[in-house]
């Protein structure tokens, strides 16, 4: 009895001891994740205890490709991590949420916007991202779709994310400007979101992958396989975003 | 020669063949011209729905099945050829994974509530295609747009003999711009 006694003291200290080693892995020596600037407050209440670097998709794929050290890139468009994964610089990405864009004006919406084929017919200032940027691809297709592209020559500003977006609306230096759904969530007290019709919505796709050149293959892969997990994809819905496509299923 | 351009001489090129002629002489669609297809894509697509539902949900017998299961094969024929014109002109075509159908919770209940809800989602169809008929800058295109108008009037008339009392006429039923049958039909497109 006493030996069993022994055995199980033995047995829960090193289930403890492993569980404060990862513990201390994660804090002392956290992943450093590359991700889309609209999963910011997303992945940093998912998980604060590693270290992101926030971005346009594009211009994190740029920095992997030129060597930063990245462990986990998680784009807005699979055409960044589809192009690294050619190129064997990630390991194969796969979706992990969707997401919508809508149309943003500030609170007092001194152009009176009120439907997007508004912006067609008044006078506005309109901020997107640039085409490089998924956001500012995704721009472009809904007003392609729409049979809006006219109301690009109304474009005052170009921004590298969506956030940079998000931002210039929230303060009032624009009269409206594309973002995502979950983006416009993030300031809901300063602006009014106008609904884009379902038939124009882009396909916007969330990939996440492993950097082939992390030294924490290992602890990258748990970090996917989290975010994939019912708690992630919970705490993603909880931000605004959709679920996994069952096309991408 | 950029890659939608090459698509639409590409697919102009064998359009004749194929038996699709919307796709001739598709090169210089307009933007608005390929947003009157994005949206009748897609209210093709919640029409199938619509139609598959009302199926399933055995309110109607005999020939009025007939009228839901040619409804529902129409659906299938426009989305397939709206779909063939924007990969055409070098757009991708939405599809039934893009979206997540919403009927109202009576929709299905009684036969009333079918004929009430397909023909509301009908006649703002209709009303685009009239004026995507009107207004479209290729010639085929307009052409596509009024056999889909006649078709879908013909819908019209037949899921209205489902419920009484008999719809009326309309003499010139309603043209509708774009955003206009949107709006129309956004409850239901999720």
């Amino acid at each position: 009895m006493r030996n069993r006694i022994a055995l199980f003291v033995v047995a829960v200290a090193l289930v403890l001891a492993s569980v404060f080693a990862a513990g201390a892995r994660s804090q002392s020596d956290p992943l450093t994740i590359y991700a889309a600037a609209s999963l910011t407050d997303v992945f940093r209440t998912f998980d604060s205890n590693q270290r992101y670097s926030f971005a346009g998709s594009n211009t994190l794929e740029t920095q992997i490709r030129n060597g930063a050290p990245a462990d986990i890139f998680a784009s807005a468009a699979p055409l960044n991590t589809q192009r690294l994964f050619n190129q064997n610089l990630v390991e194969k990405p796969v979706t992990f949420t969707a997401n919508r864009l809508a149309l943003i004006v500030p609170r007092e919406n001194p152009a009176g916007i009120r439907s997007v084929y508004d912006l067609k017919r008044k006078p506005v200032k309109l901020v997107i991202a640039g085409a490089a940027v998924p956001v500012g691809s995704y721009t472009r297709t809904v007003l392609r779709k729409m049979g809006l592209t006219s109301v690009l020559s109304k474009v005052v500003s170009q921004e590298s994310d969506v956030r940079a977006v998000t931002g210039k609306i929230a303060l009032g230096q624009g009269d409206a400007g594309f973002v995502y759904v979950t983006d416009a969530r993030s300031v809901a007290d300063r602006v009014t979101v106008i609904r884009i019709p379902a038939w124009a919505q882009p396909r916007v796709r969330y990939e996440i992958a492993v950097v082939s050149r992390s030294t924490k293959k290992t602890a990258a892969q748990a970090w996917i396989r989290a975010i994939l997990s019912d708690r992630g994809q919970t705490a993603l819905k909880n931000a605004g975003f959709l679920p996994i496509p069952k096309a991408s299923q | 020669m950029n890659r939608r351009r090459f698509l639409m001489t590409s697919a102009g090129a064998g359009a004749v063949a194929l038996g699709t002629p919307w796709l001739v002489g598709a090169s210089a669609a307009t933007d608005e011209d390929l947003a009157y297809a994005n949206f009748g894509i897609s209210a093709e697509l919640l029409l199938k729905d619509f139609y598959a539902k009302a199926l399933e949900a055995k309110l109607v017998g005999g020939a009025g099945r007939g009228v839901l299961r040619r409804g529902r094969s129409a659906s299938a024929q426009h989305a397939k050829a709206l779909g063939q014109l924007l990969t055409g002109a070098g757009d991708t075509p939405p599809v039934e994974e893009d979206f997540a159908f919403e009927w109202p919770a009576p929709t299905f209940k009684s036969t009333a509530s079918v004929v009430r809800t397909g023909l509301g989602v009908l006649r703002a169809l209709l009303g685009a295609y009239q004026t995507a008929a009107a207004t479209a800058t290729e010639p085929t295109y307009r052409a596509l747009y009024a056999s889909l108008a006649a078709s879908v009037g013909q819908q019209i008339g037949a899921l209205a003999s489902l419920a009484p009392p008999p719809a009326g006429v309309e003499s010139f039923p309603a043209a509708l711009d774009l955003e206009s049958a949107s709006s129309a039909l956004d409850r239901y497109l999720g």
